[in-house]
């Protein structure tokens, strides 16, 4: 009690930080499960501060419930093994199935009338992932030329410019070997999969655009506990998506687009002209997980938006604040739901898919997260949403990046936002890729 | 771990250090804090620690030299002599000392910069001159003299404090009371470095995001007046974390800022500003070389050398030098022509100071000439043409963001809130929102750092 009167604010923060540890040490394999702190850093109440910023609050032990953003991802890879055999690359869906679902139990059922050439390639990808991603791509490479053998030879020169086409494919310089292999070996799969997309295209496919692809592997534990986002796709959808013919618009084209974007977009917003035309659902830090719930001062939320204003193009670059967060499964589970919410609300518009922007070369070389191998992986992932009919995969690295793929230094102080300056090159980028029926 | 406001610090070495210390005797708690200190920059400086300890033994045994030649009551001309030539060379070895490794800093690596070393370096010139000078009074022991250069609290950013403000040798005095003071004065500390210029910090960074060429011009003078309050509260809340800890230890509380931004001149705000610093300068430089009495001309230049080496002291780019000169002269037509001016008429001062100083600051922050040039375009415009894409509303958006912060701070700035915090600091009201600023501090350093993905928001 003399304790108590002399020194208040001492005794005070005592007994608080012996309370906030056992609020901790109660909810630690619960609902602060996902809050990673290190030991010999930081105190273990810091899971509930973290916590508090993920909207995950200490009265949440009792009531059991929990928002959590990141999803339990890979850990239980080799369990998944066996369904995971036969589940396609979805290249011959692109003939058979035409349903504009194309979720992975759709994958699942084209990989069998795929037939084996696909199942090999699969189920040799199974096999890597068990030898601890030391080289999972193995099993993959070789399967390649079995695939390929069963399209015709045109296919793979035009995997050759389709990649030229794309500076993405070639860059990941800091993606770890195994995942070039992976890149390279999704390159020339898909390759064949845009000449018969492009050759060989019924009437019907025409209509409905391309199917979804399927990841070619899944994340491994390693992956997801490294915070590395698994190039489980290769760059087949960044090839095919690249095969449309964008044409060059005047700004008027935005009269009817809105802009869904982190901070990157706010710098798109704030420092050229597009605002004057167009509409902005965008905020720093925005993510993905909640782009549809986030009010927006001006427009509300996006639903709202959209019920509020028929929009001809929607544009959205997100997930940068994602990388590091879940696996590539959780994150494309997420854009997934919500590039195909934003169809339903506004099924007449055009849904511009674009690829994060890089980082610099200094900043994605210190990064254990936020660099371009992550940032690939994850536009490879994005770009198999693109159907070339309504969604469209656009990636404005095109234009900011230097020769080795990172985003040009000149360009940018903190190595991840463009200068205010410099926002035009994305607007005229935007301007030279338009979709004009 | 050598920021007081990292979680490290907080919640592993401070906790530690402190229960060690005062289950350790009394009269063993000067060794204690000499080896929770050497630990503490070892985990900083694991290589230069080398270089800290060589120049305590240095100092220590030159400091012994001059002792020795102190005997009799009244000295000798020889002896005065020896012992002046003795301050000298100990002088001129710490100077060289600094100067190498600046050199090392500027022309290779910064990495090459011993933590702290312009300050311990200075606190040992301090040593050496208060010796010759006899204002140490009892011949220090060799764990005083290296506990004075390497003491945690302030080996890293000082305060640069007087051997004889350590009380050195004498009984330290501990009551809870003193603990409970210590202790608020590092909670507020913590808060002004967290919750203030941590938070301010980033408007100066979303400016150099954007682009210096691409700001309105009232969002540069935002941003000049932004980073004035960050500086303030980042250097202010560090020493008071210093000296609350000190005080926590059972030291006196060592005084560093005293309301600057309440100042009338540059003269005064100096006299305010980081005042260990303005004093050393004004005791081992501006003084020796002649004061102020004395002939205008030579006046000048003792002021002019005095901020061309405050301005290289700060940091290693030309833009220090510029700035030291900047606040030089402008502390030279103050003493010349204006200073009793701007004294007479009520709020001339107060305007003077608060439209020139953040400009200084922006000389202070921008390393880059070119960019500097760029910066005092945007805000005299008239002079510096047009920026490029210039968001002319870019000013609503961060004073919405940022007001919250401006307020607090310039509230800070006021004398009379503090002396109103001094007077109510028992109050319960008071003592709570001390609690809640601490673990609001808390959550934004848990949600910065330690936690790999979610240190930052784009």
């Amino acid at each position: 009690m003399k304790f108590l009167k002399k020194c208040p604010v001492f005794a005070l923060l005592l007994s608080t930080g012996v309370l906030f540890t056992i609020i901790a040490l109660g909810g630690k394999k619960t609902i602060y499960a996902q809050q990673e702190y290190d030991p010999l850093g930081a105190p273990l109440l810091s899971v509930m501060f973290t916590g508090v910023k993920d909207d995950i609050y200490p009265w949440q032990i009792f009531t059991g419930e929990s928002t959590p953003v990141m999803a339990s991802g890979a850990g239980n890879s080799e369990k998944d093994l066996n369904e995971n055999e036969g589940e396609s690359s979805g290249e011959e869906a692109v003939n058979e199935n035409v349903s504009d679902e194309g979720d992975m139990a759709d994958g699942n059922e084209s990989g069998e009338t795929g037939g084996d050439g696909n199942g090999t390639a699969a189920s040799g990808n199974g096999e890597g992932q068990e030898d601890a991603g030391e080289n999972p791509e193995t099993g993959d490479t070789e399967s390649v030329p079995e695939t390929d053998s069963e399209n015709s030879p045109e296919g793979n020169s035009e995997a050759g410019s389709g990649a030229e086409g794309n500076p993405g494919g070639e860059s990941g310089e800091d993606q770890s070997g195994e995942d070039r292999e992976g890149a390279g070996a999704g390159a020339q799969n898909a390759g064949s999969i845009g000449a018969d997309a492009l050759h060989k295209a019924s009437d019907s496919l025409k209509d409905a655009g391309f199917e979804r692809l399927a990841p070619l592997r899944e994340s491994t534990h390693e992956e997801y506990i490294n915070h590395i986002s698994a190039d489980i796709y290769g760059d087949a959808g960044v090839i095919r998506a690249a095969t449309y013919a964008f044409e060059t618009v005047d700004e008027s084209y935005f009269d009817d687009a809105l802009f869904i974007g982190d901070s990157r977009f706010v710098g798109l917003k704030e420092y050229t002209d597009l605002a004057d035309h167009a509409d902005f659902c965008c905020e720093t830090s925005l993510t993905i997980y909640k782009a549809l719930e986030e009010r927006f001062s001006g427009v509300g939320t996006v639903p709202e938006a959209l019920e509020n204003k028929d929009y001809g193009k929607i544009y959205m670059m997100l997930g940068i604040n994602e990388l590091g967060r879940g696996t590539t499964e959780d994150f494309m589970g997420k854009y997934t739901e919500v590039v195909d919410t934003l169809r339903e609300l506004e099924p007449d518009a055009k849904i511009f898919i674009m690829g994060i922007m890089r980082v610099s070369g200094k900043k994605s070389g210190s990064d254990a997260i936020f660099n371009n191998g992550n940032i690939n992986a994850r536009n490879n992932a994005i770009a198999t949403l693109a159907d070339n009919k309504h969604i469209f995969y656009i990636d404005v690295n095109e234009v900011v990046c230097d020769e080795e793929g990172n985003l040009e230094e000149e360009y940018t102080f903190d190595q991840i936002h463009l200068l205010g300056a410099q926002n035009v090159l994305v607007k005229e980028f935007l301007l030279g890729h338009g979709v004009v029926e | 771990m050598v920021s007081f406001s990292s979680l490290e610090f907080l919640f592993r070495f401070l906790p530690v250090f402190l229960i060690l210390y005062f289950v350790t005797p009394v009269k063993y708690r000067d060794i204690m804090l000499l080896l929770g200190s050497v630990i503490f920059y070892a985990v900083g400086e694991p290589v230069f620690i080398l270089v800290l300890i060589a120049a305590t033994l240095f100092n220590y045994f030159m400091g012994v030299r001059m002792w020795k030649l102190n005997e009799g009551f009244q000295l000798s001309d020889w002896q005065k002599k020896r012992r002046r030539r003795c301050m000298i060379e100990a002088v001129i070895v710490d100077v060289a000392l600094l100067a190498v490794f600046k050199g090392l800093a500027v022309f290779v690596s910064n990495e090459l910069l011993p933590l702290g070393l312009s300050f311990y370096i200075f606190k040992m010139i301090s040593y050496q001159v208060d010796t010759l000078h006899k204002e140490i009074w009892d011949k220090p022991k060799f764990q005083h003299v290296a506990l004075y250069f390497t003491m945690f609290p302030q080996v890293v950013s000082g305060p640069i404090m007087r051997y004889n403000e350590g009380g050195f040798g004498l009984q330290r005095t501990y009551s809870l009371e003193q603990f409970e003071d210590g202790f608020k004065l590092f909670v507020i500390g913590l808060g002004m470095k967290v919750l203030l210029a941590d938070r301010l910090a980033i408007l100066w960074n979303d400016l150099q995001m954007i682009g210096f060429q691409s700001i309105s011009t009232p969002l540069a003078w935002f941003g000049a007046f932004g980073y004035s309050l960050r500086l303030y509260f980042d250097f202010w809340g560090y020493s008071l974390m210093a000296s609350g800890i000190m005080v926590m230890l059972g030291f006196d509380f060592i005084e560093n800022f005293n309301h600057p931004y309440a100042s009338k001149s540059i003269s005064e705000f100096y006299r305010r500003w980081h005042v260990t610093l303005g004093n050393w300068f004004r005791d081992y430089v501006y003084i020796p070389l002649g004061g102020s009495r004395c002939r205008k001309g030579r006046l000048v230049f003792n002021l002019a050398v005095v901020w061309l080496l405050t301005g290289i002291w700060h940091g290693n780019g030309l833009n220090y030098v510029i700035w030291g000169g900047v606040l030089g002269l402008l502390i030279i037509l103050e003493k010349l022509l204006y200073g009793k001016f701007l004294q007479k008429v009520p709020f001339l001062g107060n305007v003077y100071l608060l439209a020139v100083i953040p400009l200084t600051w922006v000389i202070f922050a921008i390393t880059d000439l070119k960019q500097l040039g760029i910066y005092f375009g945007r805000l005299f415009p008239f002079i510096g043409g047009a920026g490029i894409a210039v968001n002319g509303q870019d000013i609503m958006k961060y004073s919405r963001n940022y007001s919250v912060y401006f307020i607090a701070g310039i509230l800070l700035c006021i004398p009379a809130v503090w002396e109103f915090y001094e007077k109510h600091k028992k109050h319960p009201v008071i003592v709570l929102a001390l609690v809640g600023v601490f673990w609001l501090s808390i959550y934004f350093l848990s949600c910065s750092a330690g936690n790999p993905f979610m240190y930052l928001n784009f």
